[in-house]
């Protein structure tokens, strides 16, 4: 990897500081190239981010020109893209024609569409099928909560079967926001992932990655989807101090699970309901070594991506 | 892969700032002061969590951590429990960068005036606590917090309010699914209306902050803390836009939150590095210092 001077990087001066003793570090003991340069770390893929508008807020970034600026300003090289459409729309193809249309036009070359599919409304294989043959989408992306099915909906199984036939990636939603701050009116169905750890083991090739999970996978269940099958996960609401190392280290702050192979954990960003700023800075706060830095922020996705056919 | 680190807290394998976030240097310039601070909160052992948490407090570039969670438990707050002393001992020793300020309960106001005395008039303290929930269901509002109220204002003390706005009930409504006792922001502007001369802060911007900016807006002694909920982009503009930048204190929740979540609310906003400053720790030292003062403890503005 190429190295930059660090010099470069800092514009304010020490001589302001006023810092207790205990928690006072010298310039000169932040780590960084032996010849005080850090390496230029890779670039990202957020596997996590939506367009359009946002149902209940107007959002800084719901722009998708607007979004991809500021993606680029973290080093995002390619996002992969729902559609807050998806959410309530009962034409679901036509949320997936706008979704692949506002990323060829709008994109910048680097928004990836996942086009919805809802199992508890009919024609949803044809819906699949335009999304893989049509639209030449690498995944999809379901909202169970809000397409109001469950994991155990007699259809789901079909779905994973037939998207892993396709090679396409199948992310599923846990959540969207905190439940406790939702609008009124709305009451989002609390999904349960426990029937999808079945469903996956027997597709073997499935290629399933949960988006916003944490609230739905309490310590055992996330002990066995990493244990019995190959489910990844995004970083987008992984929470706590110091948190992603946390998991992958399997030491979280309350309750209990097993470490978290870091090939399992890609960057999501949540974006632009999130600040990118909080996935990005979460990379930092834990001790992450640079292979882990790499996998998280590239090579996991990257991976998943190349096996698209 | 190996899944183990050695790194040191102030230990970086690649530079942040390539990232477009601050990097260990840019946070400790911020001269941030985190207001919320859960380090010393648990059921097991709180000294070894706060041990813990300490290593990514100086990696974050933390100034000074504010813990709430001094004496007692949130849900006990007036029954001493066996870690108390410990808790005593790390703020007087670790005071230039450690404070802390002590759960109360309105339900019980002489009680609750007597462990203001010993914490704070008689302790290392700085400041109150309400917790969101108590045992008779007595929310800031009530009449009963004023001898509360007027104490901590005599003494200068920081004056904490938990507030939410927990959607639920029937019909479904925000706050309808608050705990007994849990203060949402109206009941911190109601409280507010009968001080108007005590600075307060109405703690996690109730939750649902679109609705919890407004209903302090008017009241110009209430401060606002974002911490504890979800990072959602724009959510600091809006308040900036609405109370302004003077009006608001940064909290970090951790553990249960990560510093980078609560961090990503103040760097996503559009506003200027003056107002970045203010909210990351200017405006929670102008509001302490007086209290600061009188415990003996300089702090720089």
């Amino acid at each position: 990897m190429k190295k930059v001077s660090r010099r470069t990087f800092f514009s304010h001066s020490l001589a302001s500081l006023s810092l207790p003793a205990a928690l006072s570090v010298g310039k000169e003991n932040i780590r960084h190239g032996t010849d005080g340069s850090f390496q230029t770390g890779p670039e990202i893929i957020d596997t996590n981010v939506n367009v359009f508008e946002w149902p209940f807020r107007k959002l800084k970034y719901s722009d998708t020109k607007s979004l991809v600026g500021k993606l680029r300003l973290h080093r995002i090289r390619q996002a992969w893209a729902g559609s807050f459409e998806a959410l309530f729309h009962k034409d679901v193809n036509g949320v997936n024609s706008r979704l692949t249309e506002e990323c060829r036009k709008n994109g910048d070359g680097m928004m990836l569409p996942f086009g919805a599919v809802n199992v508890a409304w009919p024609g949803w294989e044809e819906d699949l099928r335009r999304c893989h043959e049509i639209y030449r989408m690498p995944g999809i992306r379901l909202y169970p909560g809000y397409q109001s099915f469950d994991l155990d909906h007699p259809e789901f199984p079909r779905l994973v079967q037939l998207a892993t036939e396709r090679g396409l990636i199948i992310q599923i939603v846990g959540d969207m926001e905190d439940s406790r701050t939702q609008h009124p009116i709305v009451h989002v169905r609390g999904v349960k992932i426990e029937p999808l750890i079945e469903i996956v083991k027997k597709n073997a090739r499935a290629k399933v990655h949960l988006l916003y999970w944490n609230h739905k996978v309490e310590g055992a269940q996330l002990d066995r989807l990493i244990a019995e099958t190959n489910v990844l996960l995004d970083t987008s609401r992984i929470e706590g101090t110091g948190s992603v190392g946390r998991l992958i280290e399997g030491k979280p702050w309350y309750g209990s699970h097993k470490p978290v192979p870091v090939e399992r954990i890609l960057f999501g960003s949540h974006a632009p309901y999130f600040p990118v700023e909080a996935n990005i800075l979460k990379l930092f706060e834990s001790p992450l070594n640079l292979q882990q830095m790499q996998a998280i922020m590239v090579d996991n996705a990257s991976r998943l991506l190349g096996q698209f056919k | 892969m190996s899944d183990k680190t050695s790194l040191r807290p102030q230990e970086f394998v690649l530079n942040p700032a390539h990232y477009g976030v601050p990097d260990l240097q840019q946070l400790k310039d911020l001269r941030i002061w985190d207001s919320h601070y859960h380090g010393l909160m648990t059921s097991g052992n709180p000294l070894k969590q706060h041990k813990e948490m300490m290593f990514y407090v100086e990696r974050m570039g933390i100034e000074r951590v504010i813990s709430l969670d001094i004496g007692g438990t949130l849900k006990d707050p007036l029954t001493p429990q066996p870690h108390d002393g410990g808790l005593r001992a790390i703020l007087e020793r670790d005071k230039a960068f450690i404070s802390g300020i002590i759960p109360i309960d309105p339900g019980f106001p002489d009680e609750s005036s007597s462990k203001i005395k010993d914490w704070i008039q008689n302790g290392p303290c700085i400041g109150i606590k309400y917790v969101g929930g108590n045992k008779l269901g007595i929310t800031c509002d009530h009449p009963n917090n004023d001898k509360i109220i007027q104490l901590a204002a005599d003494l200068a003390a920081m004056i904490y309010i938990h507030s939410w706005l927990i959607v639920g009930g029937t019909p479904r409504l925000p706050g309808g699914s608050n705990q007994p006792g849990e203060s949402t922001p109206m009941n911190v502007a109601a409280l507010a209306k009968r001080f108007p001369n005590v600075p307060i802060i109405c703690g996690h911007s109730g939750g649902d902050w679109e609705l919890g900016v407004k209903a302090i807006r008017p009241f110009e002694n209430v401060f606002l803390e974002f911490s504890g909920s979800d990072p959602h982009s724009g959510s600091v503009d809006y308040a900036v836009k609405e109370l302004g930048g003077a009006r608001i204190v940064w909290g970090g929740h951790g553990p249960g939150r990560s510093f980078s979540t609560e961090l990503s609310k103040v760097l996503d906003a559009s506003i200027s590095h003056s107002e970045r400053m203010k909210i990351f720790g200017g405006n929670y030292r102008r509001l302490a210092q007086s209290i600061f003062r009188k415990k003996g403890i300089t702090i720089q503005l």
